[in-house]
């Protein structure tokens, strides 16, 4: 029988042609929206690589035009620190977990060139801070001031991309295409190595990522200090106040504001979402607009083939047989679409497009073929049962 | 399966045909009667008949006086509104739906007026439908009893053509190998040379007769030509659903 119902198809290929493009088009909306969910959701149960909960991020701004030296800088930093639950503050760079700031480039190894790496600046506390979990090496200490380069902790993924199997400890590389003459401060020196990390979202995937050493600096000219306050569990506005109130101790001119990393993570998390929900209800749209149209075009096949109908059923057909074989031919076509878009969707592995790895896809392309036979035989059922229901000496007395 | 109809009421009250062997179709005390919202028709009123293994029958009347009805109730495509249909001395009353799809692809071959041929598929596929409603047969079965049938009605030679690349008196042939490749007892043909010129329709009028005398099929053809009537063993004429001679 099935062979017959595919030679069926096959001989009606013209007809189911409009049928199949609906199919396949399905298919591939659906690979996409299931591509996408996917890859969230996955990123979204795989750890941070931190520990965003308990830490602040204190902003202190020198006003316009004025300087923030060092010496004051250190001097708010020790106040702050000393206050009760308070844990530990590290200075960093602008672009901190989850806010809509990041910093990245690309690094070389002999002449290997990693992907693009998000990289941070960090002082010698900021592991303290947001307690990266350290695989090999250590992370920065007072005893680093006198290398002849660069500090840096990178993450696993970096790693593996710069030294593959070797040994990371002790390497040196450099920003790509570094040229003659390369500075100290441009030369980077590893000394440990950290798990992968997901700093920007919720959502998103580990990316690798560098920690450069705050070199022994002058901030004069620094307009903003961004620094990671680590708290007791439980400290709340009380500890923020007296966080303000410090910092305009220190001196009047400056100003602070005290946020807290888990609300901004929160608050990113749903920004990453609109875009999600709004490919999913696209989708849902497309979909329900499709499975419309093939509801109307099985209807209209049936009342186009109930000649057809009573015939079977006068050969020995049951009703139910009929029944079956609909659904059966929506089935075949629904194989049709599903290859074609299978075909399609495979070549974004194939291709290794956006660079992302295999699984996800192998399973979105598993859960669109799922869902389109679903649809399809939602859509065929009633219909089906009409044909099934059809009276053969009615249907052949037409015509 | 014989001694369960033996028990049924209607065969024990049924005279026995003319020549004492059980008919292969019986019809007593037939009613059909169409109930539409604003209307009741009264298809066939009364009808009492038995088919007779091996023989050809014609059946004539005006339009509309139920001889389409009559046929699809022998066919087992519908249920009388009352009355009783034996096939092989079997009442068929309260068969499921399922026994009596099986009943008419083991036992009854159809031959419509508009050939009724599934115009996407070949005519060897067309002449196969039957067949793939039988249980257990292999495929390479089905293609040979098609062949067979094709060869019989002389159309060795298109069996790969397609319904619409045929002439009208070839399409019917194709029907009526398709009516022949499930063996059945019984032929069911509904004016079959209704489309057809005269010449055409006097080749499938020699086929239907060949296969009856050669074969043995029995066969029920509707007709409104006098003279193929003629060339049948016994006319049954309808007026107004019911039967008049
Ligand atoms: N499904 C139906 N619903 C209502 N009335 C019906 C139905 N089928 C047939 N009839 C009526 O039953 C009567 C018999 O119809 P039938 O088709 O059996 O006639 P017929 O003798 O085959 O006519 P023709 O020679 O034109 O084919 C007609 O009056 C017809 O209108
Ligand atoms: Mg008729």
């Amino acid at each position: 029988m099935f062979r017959h119902l595919f030679t069926l198809i096959w001989n009606r290929k013209r007809a189911n042609l409009l049928l199949i493009s609906e199919i396949f088009f399905s298919f591939v909306v659906l690979f996409g929206v299931a591509a996408v969910l996917i890859t969230s959701a996955k990123n979204y149960l795989a750890p941070h690589g931190f520990n965003y909960e308990q830490v602040w991020r204190l902003e202190v701004r020198a006003g316009q035009n004025l300087k923030m030296p060092r010496a004051e800088l250190d001097d708010v930093l020790r106040q702050v620190k000393a206050l009760p639950g308070v844990r530990t503050v590290a200075l960093t760079s602008g672009n901190l977990p989850f806010i809509f700031n990041v910093n990245n480039s690309v690094y070389e190894y002999q002449g290997k060139k990693s992907p693009v790496t998000n990289y941070y600046d960090a002082d010698d506390h900021y592991n303290e801070a947001l307690q990266l979990h350290l695989r090999e090496g250590r992370w920065f200490a007072p005893a680093d001031d006198g290398s002849n380069h660069r500090p840096v902790v990178i993450s696993q993924d970096l790693r593996e991309s710069l030294f593959g199997n070797g040994p990371a400890l002790g390497k040196i590389f450099t920003w790509e295409n570094p040229g003659k003459d390369v500075k100290p401060e441009d030369q980077f020196q590893v000394v440990g190595v950290a798990e992968p990390v997901r700093m920007e979202s919720d959502f998103s995937a580990a990316i690798p990522t560098a920690w450069l050493r705050l070199l022994p600096y002058d901030t004069t000219h620094w307009e903003t200090a961004n620094v990671l306050v680590r708290v007791a569990p439980g400290s709340g506005g009380e500890l923020q106040e007296k966080i303000a109130r410090t910092v305009a101790g220190v001196t009047r001119q400056w100003t602070s504001q005290v946020r807290v990393m888990d609300d901004e993570r929160l608050h990113r998390r749903r920004y990453t979402l609109v875009p999600v929900v709004g490919l999913c209800i696209m989708g849902l749209f497309l979909i329900i607009n499709v499975a419309l149209g093939l509801f109307g075009v099985l209807w209209y096949n049936i009342s186009q083939r109930r000649a057809e109908i009573g015939l079977r059923r006068a050969m020995g057909a049951t009703g139910a047989g009929i029944g079956w074989q609909f659904l059966g031919e929506m089935m075949v076509v629904t194989t049709f679409g599903v290859v074609l878009g299978g075909l399609l969707a495979a070549q974004f592995p194939l291709l290794n497009a956006f660079d992302l790895p295999v699984q996800p896809y192998l399973l979105a392309i598993a859960a669109a073929t799922g869902a389109v036979y679903f649809i399809t035989a939602l859509c065929a059922w009633q219909p089906s049962r009409l044909a099934a229901a059809i009276q053969p000496a009615v249907a052949l007395r037409e015509e | 399966m014989e001694n369960l109809l033996a028990n049924s009421p209607e065969t024990r009250t049924q005279p026995a045909a003319l020549n004492g062997a059980t008919p292969v179709l019986r019809l007593t005390n037939i009613e059909k009667v169409y109930q539409t919202k604003t209307i009741e028709t009264v298809a066939l009123n009364q009808v009492n008949l038995a088919i007779n293994r091996g023989e050809f029958v014609s059946i004539m009347g005006p339009s509309g006086c139920g001889k389409s009805t009559l046929l699809s109730l022998m066919g087992l495509l519908d249920e009388p509104t009352s009355g009783v249909i034996e096939l092989d001395g079997r009442a068929v009353t309260s068969f499921s739906d399922k026994e009596l799809a099986n009943l008419r692809n083991l036992k009854i071959g159809f031959v419509f007026q508009s050939y009724h041929l599934i115009n996407d598929l070949s005519v060897v596929d067309n002449v196969e439908v039957p067949l793939l409603y039988r249980k257990g047969m292999s495929s390479k079965e089905r293609r040979q009893r098609a062949l067979t049938a094709l060869d019989k009605v002389g159309l060795s030679a298109r069996t790969a053509h397609f319904p619409g690349q045929l002439s009208g008196g070839q399409r019917q042939r194709v029907a009526i190998a398709r009516a022949l490749a499930g063996g059945p007892e019984i032929i069911l043909a509904d004016e079959p040379t209704g489309n057809l010129d005269s010449v055409m329709g006097e080749e499938i009028m020699e086929l239907l007769m060949t296969l009856n005398r050669r074969d043995g099929v029995t066969v029920v053809m509707v007709t409104h030509d006098e003279q193929q009537a003629l060339k049948t063993q016994r006319v049954i004429r309808f007026f107004d659903g019911s039967q008049v001679s």
